[in-house]
């Protein structure tokens, strides 16, 4: 499908896309986490960005982290000191783990990127004080914003923005609906490039083309053989061959607990509110991150509540090596998916080269237990 | 009906035939560098020596890291399963499974039918694997099959602190600067190599009766140090190295 193709070209070439925004005179502020609100870098009139590493080898983020820190960050770093972000004009970090602050510190002494913004989210999202503290960290990162691009944001940009990025929530939730209906019609690496696609193109070209995409998925072929529906839950899942290794053994993927995947498209902003409000309620009441709190179950009943309604036959945990949140947070989940004899397998990958034979032989066999 | 079963592995690739439920023959040889050829050599080897030919052979399983390579067997299936077919198949009580071979370590628990359960295996690192132990005779000087009944006669086994096969080989360097006795270094290193596994063990919870499979089982150091580690005798059948094969051969029985 041409519009697939279009967001793996922009997920293989997130240099040459930013290159052709900045083209347009669009200032371009890059986020790294989920609970940025983009929402308002875009109403602000900039392109919000999400980072990743791009894969290559650490030599200079060594001088500047400890060694028990995850290759997101590790990688993020290098690209920016080796100057493979320049082309950014600021970045905006939300409060979320201890290696993204210290991340933060760094960025904020290096000061290579322009405008920097620490997002000091709350950390526990039920109390009725959070709502009133997460707005008001929201509206000081829009004036923060106001101040330093020297334009203002109005309601109505803000609602633009909201609407436009509800209707890339919707296309994607439109296209995980279909892959739960219709498993292996869409590919895992197409749906993976789909989302990080999203995060990075230009948001009025995605939605276009996601729109394209849900209305061209009944062409897509249909798979030969039946396959083993899996969740994947943990942070940050950037390794697109991990989805053709699942498909090579028989199995797919209808449905995610991840930061780069429906954590972050899932539930829309009410657009019935003022829209501070409505970007901090979305916030407040979407699946959340282990950095964060909503409850001492919460996370359980939300990945089980998931494997219901995809009715998943197993769940694999993609875990970052040194992700101390997700660690945490994995043996209370896979006890609870235990009691309700929902098989799991926990895999520890970084951006690194994966060892491919082992990550083939792990996820074949547990292909076949299930 | 006869059904076969080829494990190619980092370092040697096994063929097993099996007939009516019983082991008609298995061989074992280097794989080398091409698994294909390797696979093919070890099949057609086994099939002269068991005096058959392949058109006896009903469904051909491959298994191991070059199971893909095999492109005359009618399936693949990963090591993992096959060694849990292969250790019910030598021994039906066995619940548990400890697999070192060349290039990883794995820890297996079988339900109460024989079914892979759950396991677990060593994470890219080859500390507790055969290459390591391989690494470390080489720095001794010690043939690796004499490796075993060396490290049995220490009196004072060393501590190897180093988790990582290049680190703890620089480790066991600096003993032998320090003129620290072979066979003390060698019950050292079984000990390191044992913890490493013991831990694979630890993360399934796994139960006896545990086999040891894979070519390190030959080492009887390593069989002592995995005893002590676990708290338990393990069971070392004469087909350690074949089991995967043989496994491999009992799941294409089942095809």
């Amino acid at each position: 499908m041409k519009e697939i193709a279009r967001f793996h070209q922009a997920v293989n070439q997130p240099w040459e896309t930013a290159g052709r925004i900045r083209q347009t005179g669009q200032k371009i502020i890059g986020y790294l986490c989920s609970y940025a609100p983009e929402e308002l870098i875009h109403a602000a009139g900039c392109h919000p960005m999400r980072l990743f590493s791009s894969g290559h080898d650490i030599l200079l983020a060594e001088n500047h982290l400890q060694s028990y820190c995850c290759s997101l960050v590790r990688g993020i770093l290098e690209d920016s000191l080796a100057g493979r972000l320049d082309f950014l004009d600021g970045t905006v970090f939300p409060h979320t783990c201890d290696s993204m602050q210290r991340l933060s510190d760094i960025w904020r002494i290096n000061r290579r990127h322009g405008f920097f913004a620490d997002l000091v989210l709350p950390v526990k999202l039920t109390t009725p004080g959070s709502a009133v503290y997460l707005e008001a960290v929201l509206s000081r990162f829009k004036g923060d914003l106001e101040a330093a691009l020297g334009t203002s944001i109005t309601d109505a940009d803000l609602e633009n923005s909201i609407s436009l990025f509800n209707q890339i929530r919707t296309h994607l939730s439109a296209i995980h609906e279909f892959r739960v209906r219709y498993p292996g019609r869409i590919r895992g690496s197409d749906m993976n490039a789909l989302v990080k696609g999203a995060m990075i193109m230009d948001r009025d070209g995605a939605a276009t083309l996601l729109s394209g995409v849900v209305e061209s998925l009944q062409q897509l072929p249909v798979p030969d053989r039946p396959a083993k529906r899996l969740v994947l839950a943990g942070s940050v899942c950037d390794t697109p061959d991990l989805f053709n290794t699942i498909e090579a053994a028989g199995g797919t993927v209808v449905g995610d607990d991840l930061c780069s995947g429906q954590r972050w498209f899932d539930s829309l902003v009410p657009e019935d509110k003022p829209p501070l409000a409505a970007l901090a309620d979305r916030y407040r009441t979407r699946a959340t991150c282990p950095a964060k709190h909503a409850g001492l179950i919460t996370r359980a009943d939300h990945l089980l509540s998931l494997v219901d309604r995809t009715r998943a036959d197993g769940v694999i945990f993609v875990m970052l090596k040194f992700c101390d949140p997700h660690a945490f947070d994995h043996p209370y989940l896979k006890e609870c998916l235990e009691a309700r004899e929902i098989r799991s397998m926990a895999l520890e990958i970084d951006d690194s080269r994966q060892n491919q034979g082992q990550l083939a032989t792990r996820i074949e066999t547990f292909i076949q237990m299930l | 009906m006869i059904f076969a079963g080829i494990d190619i592995g980092s370092n040697t690739a096994k063929a097993a035939l099996i007939k009516d439920n019983t082991l008609v023959g298995t061989r074992v040889m280097p794989t080398g560098y091409h698994h294909l050829k390797a696979g093919t050599r070890v099949f057609e080897e086994l099939m002269q020596q068991t005096g058959l030919s392949r058109s006896d052979i009903r469904t051909v399983v491959a298994t191991g890291y070059g199971r893909a390579s095999i492109d005359f067997a009618d399936k693949a299936m990963t090591e993992i399963l096959c060694h849990g077919a292969g250790a019910c198949f030598l021994d039906p009580d066995i619940r548990g499974i400890i697999d070192v071979g060349g290039q990883d370590s794995k820890a297996i628990a079988l339900d109460d039918q024989g079914h892979v359960d759950n396991f677990a295996m060593n994470d890219k690192c080859a500390a507790g694997t055969g290459r390591f132990l391989e690494v470390m005779a080489n720095a001794l000087e010690v043939a690796l099959d004499q490796m075993g009944d060396v490290g049995l006669t220490a009196d004072n086994p060393a501590k190897i602190s180093s988790i990582c096969t290049v680190f703890a080989e620089s480790e066991v360097i600096s003993m032998i600067a320090r003129q620290e006795k072979r066979e003390n270094i060698i019950a050292g290193i079984h000990d390191a190599a044992a913890a490493r596994v013991a831990i694979l063990a630890a993360k399934i919870r796994i139960r006896g009766p545990i086999m040891m499979t894979g070519g390190v089982a030959k080492n009887p150091g390593m069989i002592a140090a995995l005893e002590k580690r676990l708290n338990q005798p393990l069971i070392i059948s004469p087909y350690c190295q074949e089991t995967g094969a043989i496994g491999a051969a009992v799941l294409a029985s089942r095809m």
